[in-house]
């Protein structure tokens, strides 16, 4: 009886006197600088952070970094954006727009992504699908506004992000050679030109037909004796083709 | 040149204020301002005004300083963003709570409900005219004023309960007679610890026991008595451990549950008040008031109003251990709360008067020298 007593008042004398040390070293070591950043008056970057934040283990963050792989705002080059609508198509928050931008023929304007950050996941399935890899995604990571219209970044605003030179994130993984091809049911083609007039890499060449003799009795098809002719090496799989193909006769599929 | 005081100085101002006004103003008026009695009143308003918003000021101050060290306890800033190293951000936050608006439960006693915050309110500040914080610096020299400040201090939970009972809300209730529980059980060790320091001094006024102090502070001969005397504060002022009437986790915002806005805001500053009173207490009993030791250089203890930094510092010290032990201990169970204050506090508080009593008779100490009052 008597030493479960000693016991628990020894017990009871550490439940005391223990947190109290450790809080009071605790108190010491950040009395002159907790390791609260006062964020936006400074930031992980500046000089004298260098090294006194770790991430992860054995990798103290450098100056303009955050973490390698990070997913920020996109960067677009709208020089090299060739219209292509893929990252609008991978996009599963839909938050990309393709909207018109200057520089493009008047009758076949150019478009390129515009972003709502709104709707956004950060999941850059748009930069891994992007075939020029114009568009791709940055370091940046504030994006805080006051207005909610403000959250929707044009293809401009996206250059200006460009333009800044930021780190890049490389998440592109290279994706599996695809073994998929846009091929052609000739039966059905009219030889109408507009696969060939939509492909944004301009890879589909239409190709002229033998013009077939008609025998006794046979009408021939109304068409214009042309067919298109997929350069696979130059093609982005986007399926533009398929899409404004009027008569569906291009579709999906392996060459044997 | 006399001691500063602060109805002197009031006085002062107020009388050449007054007269010079009389001076300049023509005969009915003057004669009524440079009546003896309108100077004696409004030097007493003056009074008490400056001592109730340097009260106020500092009580808020101290939320400041909790927030500020409480954040160092838990490696981060506290309010950084309002003023200076966020010193208005308790302003700030306020502000906010007097726009708020001000309601009660359909249940609610309207009655109670309203009173209660107010006075618990007033109970609290009213400490702040009772005790001293330097000489000449108090509303007045009472021969028990010690008597008189755990009389009000021990008033004020009665409010609490009050509040409780009256928001019609079994989370409030709960509170409440926790609370209840709390202060009687820890009331009776808090007198038995003072009963000590009362007789090694001999007196009842807090004054005198602080000059009591001048030859060694009560701190170390009655270091049995000091830890009874901060743990029953601790109760006291519920804060943690012994926080259980307002326990998050179990009773939402325990006796305060149903108050917001401005009652909200009257019961914090009040606890707040209270636990700057506490420490008041503490100084003023243990640790030598606003005199510092013999050995401290004249430079240090000379300068004017060094009575009260000297005694703002050690508030503020004795309220740093709080705000530590705040930061490290977890909250009691009501069980082991009760069962500390009823069978060890009050034998440790017995205990701590037999040693008092053996001081008395020993008249002087090895280490810390002789009582002033016996003569030596």
């Amino acid at each position: 009886m008597s030493e479960s007593t000693t016991a628990e008042s020894n017990s009871s004398v550490l439940w005391v006197a223990k947190p109290l040390i450790t809080a009071a070293r605790q108190f010491g070591k950040s009395l002159l600088r907790p390791s609260t950043i006062v964020y936006p008056f400074e930031r992980l970057e500046d000089p004298k952070f260098r090294g006194a934040v770790r991430i992860a283990p054995g990798k103290p963050i450098g100056v303009g970094q955050v973490w390698d792989n990070y997913r920020g705002v996109h960067a677009l080059n709208i020089e090299t954006c060739i219209s292509c609508n893929l990252c609008a198509f991978s996009c599963p928050d839909l938050c990309i727009d393709m909207v018109t931008v200057p520089g493009g023929d008047p009758k076949h304007p150019k478009k390129c992504p515009q972003i709502d950050y709104g709707k956004c996941s950060y999941c850059g399935f748009c930069s891994d699908a992007c075939p020029e890899g114009c568009l791709s995604m940055t370091t940046r990571y504030e994006l805080s506004v006051s207005k909610r219209s403000d959250m929707i970044y044009s293809p401009q605003r996206l250059e200006e992000v460009f333009k800044a030179k930021l780190p890049m994130s490389p998440i592109r993984v290279e994706r599996p050679k695809n073994e998929d091809a846009i091929l052609l049911d000739p039966p059905l083609c009219i030889g109408c030109n507009a696969c060939a007039r939509d492909c944004p890499t301009k890879c589909i060449t239409m190709v002229d037909l033998p013009k077939p003799v008609a025998k006794a009795g046979e009408k021939l098809p109304k068409r214009i004796w042309k067919e298109p002719v997929v350069n696979d090496s130059d093609c982005v799989r986007c399926g533009t083709c398929i899409s404004v193909c009027p008569k569906e006769c291009l579709f999906w599929g392996t060459h044997r | 040149m006399a001691p500063l005081s602060l109805y002197g100085v009031s006085n002062s101002l107020v009388s050449t204020l007054l007269l010079h006004l009389a001076a300049v103003l023509p005969a009915p008026l003057s004669t009524l301002l440079s009546n003896g009695d309108l100077i004696l009143l409004l030097s007493v308003l003056v009074f008490c005004g400056t001592l109730l918003g340097a009260s106020l000021l500092n009580t808020i101050l101290l939320i400041w300083f909790e927030r500020k060290m409480l954040g160092r306890f838990m490696d981060r800033r506290g309010a950084m963003h309002v003023g200076y190293a966020g010193l208005l951000q308790n302003f700030a936050d306020g502000l906010k709570l007097f726009r708020k608006h001000t309601f009660r439960p359909q249940d609610a006693d309207p009655l109670g409900f309203f009173s209660a915050p107010t006075a618990y309110m007033v109970a609290s500040i009213v400490m702040f005219g009772i005790l001293p914080v330097s000489t000449g610096w108090s509303a007045g020299t009472l021969p028990l004023s010690l008597l008189l400040a755990l009389v009000v201090f021990s008033f004020a939970p009665l409010f609490i309960f009050l509040g409780a009972w009256s928001s019609a809300n079994k989370y409030s209730l709960i509170g409440g007679m926790r609370s209840a529980a709390q202060m009687i059980a820890y009331e009776v060790p808090i007198l038995l610890a003072v009963v000590a320091v009362v007789l090694l001094s001999g007196s009842f006024d807090l004054t005198t026991i602080v000059n009591e102090q001048r030859n060694y502070w009560f701190w170390g001969p009655l270091f049995l008595a000091l830890i009874v005397f901060v743990a029953g504060m601790l109760a006291e002022m519920e804060r943690i451990p012994f926080d259980l009437p307002e326990a998050e986790a179990e009773l939402v915002e325990g006796w305060n549950t149903e108050f917001g806005g401005m009652l909200f805001a009257f019961f914090m500053l009040a606890d707040y008040a209270r636990a700057l009173v506490g420490s008041y207490l503490i100084v003023l009993l243990f640790l030598g008031g606003w005199t510092l030791p013999s050995w401290v250089p004249a430079p240090l203890t000379n300068f004017p109003l060094a009575g009260i930094f000297w005694f703002q510092v050690k508030t503020y010290l004795v309220f740093g251990v709080f705000i530590w032990i705040r930061a490290s201990l977890p909250r009691v169970r009501t069980d082991q709360l009760l069962r500390v204050g009823w069978m060890r506090m009050i034998p440790l508080s017995l205990l701590s008067i037999v040693l008092a009593a053996l001081v008395v008779l020993a008249k002087c100490l090895p280490v810390f020298g002789c009582l002033p009052s016996m003569g030596s």
